[in-house]
């Protein structure tokens, strides 16, 4: 199968990782996408540690690597009018550009939604900015832990009750919000199907936090108690992470036909977890340390994969808490053909993430390749795509334009 | 007269419980699809879930919860019908022949002991998409596993890069892997729509939550690669200083400052009243800010701790330095950036809840608004979907109600949650 979006032309001009994401999604579908990077340092996330090999190196940024497959790389200087006349004709030819500047910033390069309609009179612009293009805080500075603290995650969601609150790894409402993205792009493509007509999107990531977690705002309108981090803390059978002889697992009580201490008595050899103690869940609270004490030494003595293998048969549902290491190397995820291969010309052969679905039992992300290197697909766009000549790339070239 | 909706005419056949999936169909329905969701009176977990107002179920409870309305059943149509009855599964399979769409998370292999798998489906239907959310997917040594929202947050990797610095890993979210999910699976939805449209085709879709757990932590999985191992930060940064929370004035109130370089860095000397601990020439630089951290944090910490969240966030964020507080739900409710950008709607499902806020979509677009319109009761639409996507007669419909195949209230001896 072609990819789905294989006729979108997608034009990213993002500095955030949520553009970049939101970008990478699409391109993944097969949708011809260029990313337009400042000439010099490129996008910021090529400077962000760690580096593939370990030494500093702007094809080597593993944020970089993983959050561009399949994208065409140019370079332009959207700061120079000539850069700006440029981006113009890149962008009559795109159905959807992303941008993630500061809110006003474009508009006031001329390059806003207005001018781009007059160049593509059904163009998709999709804004993302950590608090949206208006509003009281459209003109703060945001991050990754910035959205998360004002989207309400951060106080109610990740850490311990009695801690501060701990926040969650890897730029997740940056990826939240981008997946947003996709959703209001796919949106917008089959209105301009049905109608003609292109759209301007407003997305914010203070607002993608915001709707993640589904205990936040109506709980606290329902009940008058805003949720709070920490309900798990103490929950020895539904929560805890406990170790194993080559990793870690969370147990749960599913699948036990409401008997959870009798079936996990059985399973782990512990008779003792039949006591009094620890029969229901409130006294399993109240006890938790003790029942530490008796599951953890059973569950020390399994490996991983045997004890996922020997629960899954019982019925049984726990969680190994797998390293990424693990992960990389799961066999269930290796018959699945779940990892994408990719060749780089600086970071070599690495297995990829594939999207997370398989159309008719094939892995959409297909026939692709890895993250540009900067300005790798100039001469291919500028003068392939724009038709300009050797010699007018080079004065480009020359006056750092490109 | 309002304009049409953007999938008005499409037809989604749902069979879901829980999150992930419900929370993606609801994409489809804000969008003008019908997307109609099948209930059975044995499994009503989900209309148990509450929230309910002050805690409390009401009369009519199963029609009261917060979680319906914020994705449960929101823009939805509820067709209550048991499908494991031979009578229920004969209209279940009429109406596939009119639908374009049908989702399932069921674990794999109960659609096909129930006849729906995708062949037997597609060949009433030979346009038709199919959808099914699971944990592992449909192939696999782990395909048979069952699974919760945290068992699945360990297992793509995620909880393993959380916690405390220094500390044990922790459990990422209660259901962010259950949003992103759903976000994937609007994604993977729309794709297939979009792709029908150019080609008349249908398809088969096995979405996993593992897998698109495993796309959200894509630097550490090529990193796991070349064994670079990344540490547990909490709100700490790989490589930024002071990047982290810092307490503030009153209970359990926090704000977080991000500082990015060192124009930040100057310029947060500079808000503290440039105190002469500042001036250490260690913290000067990017690399001695991070390696000195700790100590930065506390100092940092010292001085944010007397202070009023929300005015601090206005000083900082005026001078141009990276702050956010850790706002509560009460916070957000209240919150004038959110109120003016009308980011929340207050909705009544009915008098008994009354009026209740709900967060929006993060995404506006003007053609296509994507509010809750409509939020079904149970079995609400057992008549008009019958009727008319099943072409029943009045009678036939009179006796599937009379068996106890269609229902529109739980039974008399179901218990209140």
């Amino acid at each position: 199968m072609d990819g789905i979006l294989s006729e979108v032309k997608v034009l990213e001009l993002a500095h955030a990782p949520s553009g970049a994401f939101c970008a990478k999604l699409l391109a993944d579908q097969g949708a011809d996408t260029i990313k337009v990077e400042p000439p010099g340092r490129g996008d910021p996330a090529r400077h962000e540690p760690p580096f593939i090999g370990g030494e500093p190196h702007p094809d080597r940024s593993t944020a970089f690597l993983a959050l561009n497959t399949n994208k065409r790389g140019i370079t332009l200087d959207v700061e120079q009018a000539a850069g700006r006349s440029l981006f113009l004709r890149l962008a009559s030819a795109a159905d959807v550009i992303i941008e993630s500047f500061q809110p006003g910033r474009l508009t006031r390069l001329g390059l806003g939604y207005e001018a781009l309609r007059a160049e593509n009179s059904n163009a998709i612009l999709l804004s993302i900015s950590y608090f949206g293009q208006h509003g009281p805080y459209a003109n703060y500075k945001g991050d990754d832990l910035i959205a998360q603290a004002m989207g309400g995650y951060l106080y109610a969601v990740t850490g311990s009750a009695d801690r501060p609150p701990m926040g969650t790894a890897l730029q997740q409402m940056e990826l939240t919000a981008g997946r947003n993205g996709v959703i209001a792009i796919m949106a917008a493509l089959l209105h301009r199907e049905q109608t003609g007509e292109g759209s301007h999107i407003d997305l914010s990531v203070m607002e993608a936090a915001i709707s993640t977690p589904s205990g936040l705002i109506h709980p606290y309108s329902y009940t008058g108690r805003s949720p709070r981090r920490g309900s798990m803390d103490r929950n020895v059978m539904d929560g805890m992470h406990l170790p194993t002889r080559d990793g870690e697992v969370t147990l749960t009580t599913a699948g036990t036909g409401g008997r959870p201490m009798e079936v996990w008595a059985e399973f782990l050899g512990e008779p003792r977890l039949l006591d009094a103690r620890f029969a229901t869940r409130q006294s399993r609270t109240d006890n938790w340390e003790q029942l530490r004490e008796l599951v953890a030494p059973k569950l020390a003595q399994w490996n991983n994969l045997d004890l996922m293998r020997e629960t899954m048969a019982k019925g049984l549902v726990i969680g190994l808490v797998q390293s990424p290491e693990q992960v990389v190397d799961s066999p269930h995820l290796a018959e699945r053909g779940y990892f994408v291969e990719l060749d780089h010309p600086a970071a070599g052969t690495l297995k990829y993430p594939g999207p997370g679905f398989f159309f008719d039992g094939a892995n959409p992300m297909q026939s692709t390749r890895g993250a540009p290197q900067l300005g790798e697909h100039n001469a291919q766009v500028y003068c392939g795509r724009l038709g300009l000549s050797n010699e007018e790339l080079d004065r480009l070239r020359a006056a750092r334009v490109v | 007269m309002s304009a049409p909706l953007l999938l008005q005419g499409v037809r989604i056949l749902t069979l879901e419980q829980v999150h992930a999936l419900p929370w993606g169909t609801a994409f489809l329905a804000d969008l003008g699809a019908q997307v109609i969701r099948i209930e059975s009176v044995e499994h009503l977990q989900d209309r148990k879930a509450g929230p309910f107002p002050n805690g409390k179920a009401g009369a009519e409870w199963w029609n009261e919860g917060g979680h319906l309305v914020y994705y449960g059943t929101r823009n939805k149509q509820s067709l209550c019908l048991e499908v494991t009855h031979p009578a229920g599964k004969e209209v279940f399979l009429k109406l596939v022949k009119n639908c374009d769409v049908v989702t399932d998370n069921f674990r794999p292999g109960t659609m096909r002991r129930l006849g729906f798998d995708h062949e037997s489906l597609a060949r009433i239907n030979p346009r038709i998409i199919t959808l099914s959310s699971t944990a592992y997917g449909y192939t696999g040594p782990w395909r048979s596993a069952g699974s919760r929202a945290r068992t699945v947050d360990a297992a793509c990797g995620m909880s393993y890069l959380t916690g405390y610095e220094g500390g044990p890993s922790v459990r990422a979210s209660n259901n962010y892997m259950d949003h992103s999910t759903g976000n994937n699976v609007a994604f993977a939805l729309l794709l297939a729509l979009y792709r029908r449209q150019k080609t008349g085709k249908g398809m088969r879709i096995d979405l996993t939550m593992q897998e698109t757990g495993v796309s959200c932590i894509g630097p550490a999985i090529l990193e796991a690669q070349h064994g670079i191992k990344r540490p547990r930060l909490g709100c700490g940064h790989l490589w930024k200083s002071p990047h982290n929370v810092y307490p503030c004035a009153g209970r359990d109130r926090w704000i977080a400052i991000a500082v990015s370089n060192d124009a930040e860095w100057v310029a947060l000397k500079q808000i503290m009243g440039a105190p002469p601990w500042a001036q250490d020439p260690r913290y000067d630089s990017a690399q001695g800010r991070w390696e000195n951290r700790h100590e930065l944090d506390q100092k940092v910490a010292d001085w944010t701790a007397t202070q009023d969240d929300k005015e601090l966030i206005r000083l900082l964020q005026a001078h141009g330095v990276c702050a956010g507080a850790a706002l509560t739900a009460e916070d957000l409710v209240n919150d004038p950036h959110l109120r003016q950008r009308e980011f929340l709607q207050e909705f009544e499902r009915s008098p008994a809840v009354g009026r209740r806020t709900f967060a929006g979509r993060p995404f506006r677009i003007p053609q296509l608004p994507m509010a809750i319109r409509h939020v079904a009761g149970l079995g609400e639409h057992n008549e008009v979907v019958l009727r008319e996507v099943a072409g029943l007669s009045q009678e036939e419909i009179r006796a599937l109600a009379a068996d106890g195949v269609i229902s529109h209230r739980p039974r008399a001896e179901e218990r209140a949650p």
